[in-house]
């Protein structure tokens, strides 16, 4: 969809004016967190996101395999160790090159790469997210910290699962602990799609089939299949409505 | 997964429940690395006082700020409902070393939204499931605990005072559990509150049916502190009342 397409090229350009590190994946994959993985306050050693911060987590999706970094691993700001003690804006883009998403399958496909964060297990490590806000909130305990626990780790834990879905052909991921300001901006440039999958939500939920009063008509006009997308379900409605009468 | 232990604690109003549920938290608070959920399902709020916490949320506001974003047509997929709810049930823990407290709020209004409720159950039985004791301070009523918080628990504690009237309390409270099958619980006992003398718990002994899981004698130091509005747990270590509550823990094997 060009729309999204559009939004991973702003992106793009947003990252050139910072300063990038390149994140190696760690050589040890981290233990896994069991039942009771918990973070209370007083254990926490550096919290992302946290309700009162700045936070946001999306998904952009190209049908171009290259137009995504695979296997890239980008940090914008501080990592988890040089932040102890501290509780920062959260920023996390997940880019993936995929191939076959239409119509049919494009919101089942967003939501099963979004969901892949809630089985996200590691030791000391705890996720909380809002898809509808586009907000994640993370707390790391001061124990996995001073275990070495390291943005690497959770990157390389979604990695791993984003690689495991057939239709991910390429899978980047950018972390930004920057600023506050720079989650703002990367939230405008992103609102295109997160205003796309809000559309795509809503024709899910099949409540109001109507362009004139629905405040998404303006993302059915700019992103391509979204009026099929509406159509299609339109009429499974249709039919179920038929189908109850019947 | 290695369930936790949950502890309900009922019994008749003004008996001191929320005072017996605080000095538990706080005493198995001192057990090195333990996590304790404290859950406030009393809609007076009482235990956040006594445990000297904050809660600026409870779960009912939460549910009545979805209900509401529900009727103004915004349309959620199941999974995204359950992480919402999850986020924010976990915005509204207080938190204070080792210890979240979780306030019910008040009773639900008329009408039925089932799938919320539910969710919320199940939201809070899978966190609690993520500490080694659970505490839930109930109203008098087992079912409200069934209804709001959870339908299991292992130990179910009936608290009362030396009075007739509390004492029967307990006594219809355990047939609404035991044989309506209102909550599941592995034991359940008695716990007698401001106790002045070894008789009047001999007395009671020959009343009730009960286990009798400990009994507490009358404290000026709880009734001052309760008087002021002061945490119970900032009363000095030394109170004998620590080492009451201790042995009642021991004697059920919660540790």
């Amino acid at each position: 969809m060009e729309l999204v397409e559009k939004a991973i090229r702003d992106f793009r350009t947003f990252l050139a004016d910072k300063p990038c590190k390149k994140i190696d994946l760690p050589v040890k994959p981290w233990p896994a967190g069991g039942p009771r993985n918990i973070v209370l306050g007083d254990d926490v050693g550096v919290e992302l996101g946290n309700p009162q911060d700045t936070s946001l987590a999306c998904l952009l999706w190209s049908s171009d395999i290259k137009a995504v970094n695979d296997g890239s691993i980008t940090l914008v700001g501080p990592d988890l160790a040089e932040s102890a003690g501290k509780s920062m804006p959260f920023g996390k883009v997940v880019l993936v090159g995929v191939e076959g998403f239409n119509e049919e399958n494009i919101y089942e496909r967003c939501m099963e790469l979004d969901h892949l964060r809630y089985g996200i297990d590691l030791d000391g490590f705890m996720l909380r997210a809002i898809s509808q806000h586009q907000r994640e909130w993370c707390r790391i305990s001061k124990a996995a910290l001073k275990r070495g626990f390291a943005s690497g780790h959770l990157a390389a834990v979604l990695m791993k699962m984003l690689k495991n879905i057939p239709y991910v052909r390429s899978a980047e991921i950018v972390f930004l602990t920057s600023s506050a300001a720079d989650i703002k901006k990367l939230r405008e440039i992103v609102n295109p799609v997160f205003r796309l999958i809000a559309a795509m939500d809503k024709m899910a939920g099949e409540m109001d089939f109507d362009c004139d009063t629905c405040e998404y008509d303006d993302v059915c006009d700019e992103a391509e299949g979204l009026r099929e997308m509406r159509e299609r379900a339109m009429k499974k409605a249709a039919q179920k409505e038929e189908q109850t009468r019947g | 997964m290695v369930n936790a232990k949950i502890i309900a604690v009922c019994g008749k109003g003004g008996v001191g429940k929320t005072s017996f549920s605080a000095l538990m938290v706080k005493e198995l608070s001192k057990r090195k690395g333990i996590k304790i959920m404290a859950i406030d399902a009393d809609p007076a709020v009482g235990l956040a006082t006594a445990l000297g916490m904050q809660v600026t949320k409870t779960v009912d506001d939460i549910r009545k700020d979805i209900i509401k974003r529900i009727s103004k047509g915004e349309s959620k997929a199941g999974k995204d409902m359950s992480a919402q709810l999850d986020y924010e049930i976990f915005e509204a823990l207080g938190q204070r070393e080792g210890v979240a407290l979780l306030a019910i709020g008040r009773p639900e209004d008329e009408g039925c939204f089932c799938k919320v409720n539910n969710l919320l159950k199940d939201i809070i039985r899978d966190l609690a499931a993520k500490f080694d004791v659970v505490i839930i301070d109930g109203e008098a009523g087992v079912e409200q605990i069934n209804r709001r918080v959870m339908k299991k628990v292992d130990h179910l504690i009936l608290v009362s005072d030396t009075s007739a009237k509390a004492v029967n309390v307990t006594a219809a409270i355990a047939h609404v559990a035991a044989d309506n099958r209102a909550v599941d619980f592995q034991s359940m006992g008695l716990v007698i509150n401001r106790v002045r003398n070894a008789a009047e718990v001999e007395d009671i002994k020959n009343r009730t049916k009960l286990n009798i899981f400990g009994w507490m004698p009358e404290d000026d130091m709880i009734r001052d502190y309760d008087f002021r509005g002061q945490p119970l747990t900032a009363m000095p270590e030394t109170s004998a009342m620590f080492g009451v509550v201790s042995s009642i823990i021991k004697r059920m094997d919660i540790e």
